[in-house]
């Protein structure tokens, strides 16, 4: 019942991103494949109001089945589904040992020219998470989106597809393949969207020096 | 954006038979296993899984369960249902127990027949609530008993046992849970369940329920919680975790928030047992004493009130247990805001250090034990992403007519509860003023009749149908000079799209709509309009003739929530576009009107087609004309 202070070593994992992106469902893709290769899981999510846009948050502890809450540094992966909000909660990352992947996406839109809000450009968040991050990994989300000629484009299934080649995390490929071919989107279109998007998801992935 | 949320339906992945269950599910599963036969509800956030869920089942014709009207009579209705000897449950957010408090206080003299609980929610740090009041104090106050699981699988095995125990003692129970027990996912196991409750029951008239001298009740409930708080059962549910310990510290802390405790005990490799108080009310000085008196120190974690603090501090006074108390002000844990490890990690630090030296609890001295104190947050000052109405919503089109016709030195516009109060901050500014749910209209009275200026009360569908009929028949009565708006999306949008009475949703339930602009004509509101949002400029004009009306009027604005055509649509049709040749950067559009898909680019106003909902409503609002729509 209690913490596995003597059996695996918890994996703590934040999942980061607004409203529309989708984290919830990845972070129950994570935590399904897990929990169906026995390992004790645990999940929370953390959103506002319902209003579209906002800031969502996902903390997910493999090995660990009662508290998905975790301190400031202590996650060994961060995924940050869009770029300011992923640099607002890298804070949580292990220090010199955490992976960070990012996807290059930049949603926040600007309030009207009344400058109550000043938005960071992107090359100064850029820089700031680089200099946060030991392990950086890149998710080229922009060609995605623009490779996928549908309307729809399923961010989250392409990036569970790639955080899937992260050995450590014990997602065996095929597994993750058969959670998202069988539970994920309510008609046929969806379903083979989500399919294709897995399956050349990771290639959009790599590492920054 | 593109909506990505495709889950099936929000539907949990099977994979084996045990499953991973978010708190708020693992309440119906424990329903469910507890053969409940009636469910009632008022929609909230953090509790709104659990009536979606029951909503879900009930539309399968799996049990019975209803939105109500509002949490008062969603509870009187649990209540009957209970007093028929059938099993009742009521869910509710914290603050629709004030509005539910009237009939419970009164039921807890009578007690049930078959088993009742009432499943609240609270919402510590206000993530999406007018407050954070802690439900803990129900308990003392009504003599009702209070149960508060830390997990999942705690959920579903405290509702069961809920019934049971209610049923032993007549009682209702309450369980609360809290954002964090709720909306957490563990794993749960399930138990098969009925295809269909039965609701069946019979109602037998007795002398209790009609005598007016009620204080025999009132002694017996003194005597039902004496008796609960001797029952080993209930008892049970606190546990002493970590007994083995050879510290002579003990740490205090509530269901709720026991596994952070955990977790933050471990973290910080503290060798101290931990007291995991479930069982909230009634305490019992038999078995708080048989543990305390084991220890020298006794820490208290809680999470918003010093509420086991100062109930058991008390009891450790008056049997002269020889501890010593170490409460939260002294542990530097907030009497606010939600508990997270990160906040827990300081006040270990001091649970770690030596109570007896004077330094320990001295701000300046934070003892460097056992892992690092304060953990060096990086202040980026990177802007907040404060919530907003969405692209495409309804409730923009209303505002903007309302400004146009109002301004913010000459009128006043008390606001209520729903997604409609994000019109209040700058740069929409309609709303001057929210209190709680319906009290736009009972307070655009009191300002009415204090200042001399128009007041617009601004209020949604489902806030009016809750609590603003009865204020509304108070400005017919007496005449009162206020106009009424109200923002009919036929859903609370704010707590995720349940429907109202004046929606027209097709469910397995028998619904009757009820028509607003009826409603309101029946309580005898001469001037009455309903429009679309859309026609702005028309709107404008109604608003103006609506305030110069003498006595109360009412204006019904309609339109649809944008997040639920998205549910339904992923594509909303092809947004508009503007016409360079024509704008002349007035910047009505995206200052005034404030849609965030219209934006500035190199100085032209452009309209951003990946997050742009093709409402439409710009389209009326440019004093140009030129915004162009395109055909979906
Ligand atoms: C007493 C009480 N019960 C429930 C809630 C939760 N709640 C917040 S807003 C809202 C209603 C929103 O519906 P509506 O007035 O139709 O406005 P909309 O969000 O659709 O714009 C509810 C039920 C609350 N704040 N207070
Ligand atoms: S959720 Fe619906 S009602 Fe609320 S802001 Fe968005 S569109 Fe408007």
């Amino acid at each position: 019942m209690s913490q596995n202070i003597d059996n695996e070593k918890p994996i703590n994992i934040a999942i980061i991103g607004l409203g529309g992106q989708g984290v919830i469902t990845l972070t129950k893709l994570i935590a399904n494949v897990s929990f169906g290769l026995g390992k004790k899981v645990c999940y929370n999510e953390i959103h506002g109001l319902s209003q579209r846009g906002g800031s969502v948050q996902s903390l997910l502890r493999i090995n660990e089945a009662e508290n998905p809450v975790f301190a400031a540094k202590d996650a060994d992966y961060i995924i940050g589904l869009e770029k300011l909000e992923t640099l607002r909660y890298l804070y949580l990352a292990k220090g010199s040992t955490a992976k960070v992947i990012i996807t290059n996406k930049y949603l926040i839109r600007p309030t009207s020219d009344l400058g109550y809000e000043q938005f960071p450009d992107e090359d100064a968040i850029m820089l700031e998470i680089k200099k946060h991050s030991s392990e950086l990994y890149l998710f080229d989300a922009l060609g995605f989106e623009e490779n996928t000629k549908t309307k729809f484009k399923p961010l989250n299934v392409a990036v569970f597809s790639a955080i899937t080649t992260f050995q450590e995390l014990g997602l065996p490929t095929n597994k993750a393949e058969n959670l998202v071919n069988e539970y994920l989107g309510r008609n046929m279109i969806i379903r083979q969207i989500n399919k294709k998007a897995f399956k050349d998801g990771s290639k959009w992935l790599r590492k920054l020096e | 954006m593109t909506s990505v949320n495709n889950a099936g339906d929000n539907e949990e992945i099977h994979t084996k038979e045990t499953q991973l269950l978010m708190g708020n599910r693992a309440v119906v599963q424990g329903l469910l296993e507890a053969k409940v036969g009636l469910t009632t509800a008022y929609p909230g956030t953090p509790s709104t899984e659990i009536q979606m869920q029951l909503y879900k089942l009930s539309n399968k014709g799996q049990l019975y369960f209803e939105f109500s009207v509002n949490e008062k009579v969603a509870l009187e209705i649990a209540a009957a249902s209970a007093l028929s000897g059938v099993r009742s449950a009521v869910i509710m957010k914290h603050v629709g127990l004030n509005v539910a408090s009237d009939p419970l206080m009164a039921l807890a003299y009578f007690g049930v027949v078959g088993g009742m609980v009432l499943v609240v929610v609270d919402d510590p740090g206000c993530l999406s609530s007018q407050n954070e009041q802690d439900s803990r104090f129900w308990g003392k106050f009504s003599h009702l008993p209070i149960l508060e699981p830390s997990t999942s699988q705690e959920v579903k095995d405290t509702i069961v046992k809920a019934f049971e125990l209610s049923e032993r003692y007549n009682s209702v129970f309450i369980v609360r849970l809290t954002n964090y027990t709720s909306l957490n996912t563990s794993e749960v196991e399930k138990n098969v369940v009925e295809e269909k409750m039965n609701k069946d029951g019979e109602f037998f008239k007795d002398v209790r329920y009609i005598v007016p001298a009620r204080y025999v009740y009132h002694k017996e409930l003194h005597g039902k919680i004496k008796a609960i708080r001797a029952d080993k059962e209930f008892l049970g549910f606190n546990e002493l975790r970590y007994s083995d310990s050879k510290s002579n510290k003990l740490i205090v802390t509530q269901g709720s928030i026991f596994p952070m405790v955990e977790y933050t005990r471990n973290f910080g490799k503290l060798d101290i047992a931990i007291l995991k108080v479930s069982a909230i009310h009634p305490l019992s000085e038999e078995q708080l004493c048989e543990i305390i008196k084991n220890y020298k120190y006794i820490y208290f974690v809680e999470e918003l009130e010093s509420y086991l603090e100062d109930e058991i501090s008390a009891i450790i006074a008056k049997n002269n247990l020889n501890v010593k108390i170490i409460g939260k002000e002294k542990l530097r844990i907030p009497q606010e805001n939600k508990i997270t490890p990160d906040v827990l990690l300081e006040p270990f630090t001091l649970i770690a250090a030596d109570p007896d030296d004077e330094n320990t609890f001295r701000y300046e001295e934070i003892p460097q034990l056992p892992f690092e104190p304060v953990i060096g947050r990086e202040d980026l000052l990177l802007p907040r992403t404060l919530p907003r109405l969405c692209d495409g919503c309804s409730h923009r089109g209303a505002f903007y007519s309302i400004k146009r016709a109002t301004s913010v030195s000459t009128h006043i516009l008390p606001s209520d509860i729903g997604c409609y109060a994000l019109g209040q901050v700058s740069p929409i500014e309609v709303g001057d003023f929210w209190l709680c749910m319906g009290a736009s209209i009972g307070t655009a009275i009191g300002f009415s009749l204090t200042n001399n200026k128009p007041v617009i009360a601004i209020i949604g569908d489902g806030t009016f149908f809750h609590a603003g009929i009865p204020p509304l028949i108070d400005a017919v009565l007496y005449n009162h000079n206020i106009t009424v708006a109200i923002l009919n999306n036929r859903l609370t949008a704010m707590t995720g799209g349940q429907p109202t009475p004046s929606s027209n949703e097709d469910s397995s339930q028998n619904q009757t709509p009820v028509d607003i602009e009826e409603l309101v004509k029946a309580i005898g509101v001469k001037w009455v309009k309903s429009v679309r949002v859309e026609d702005v400029k028309e709107n404008t004009k109604l608003v103006r003739e609506a305030m110069d009306f003498e006595g109360p009027s009412v204006m019904i604005f309609n339109g649809e929530c944008v997040v639920e055509l998205y549910k339904h649509d992923f594509d909303l049709g092809e947004p508009p576009y503007v016409d360079q040749e024509i704008c002349n950067h007035c910047g009505i559009c995206f200052i005034e009107f404030d849609c965030p898909s219209i934006v500035k680019v190199e100085g032209r106003i452009e309209i951003k087609e990946e997050t742009c909902s093709a409402c439409n409503i710009c389209v009326n609002v440019c004093p140009q004309e030129a915004i162009i729509p395109r055909k979906k």
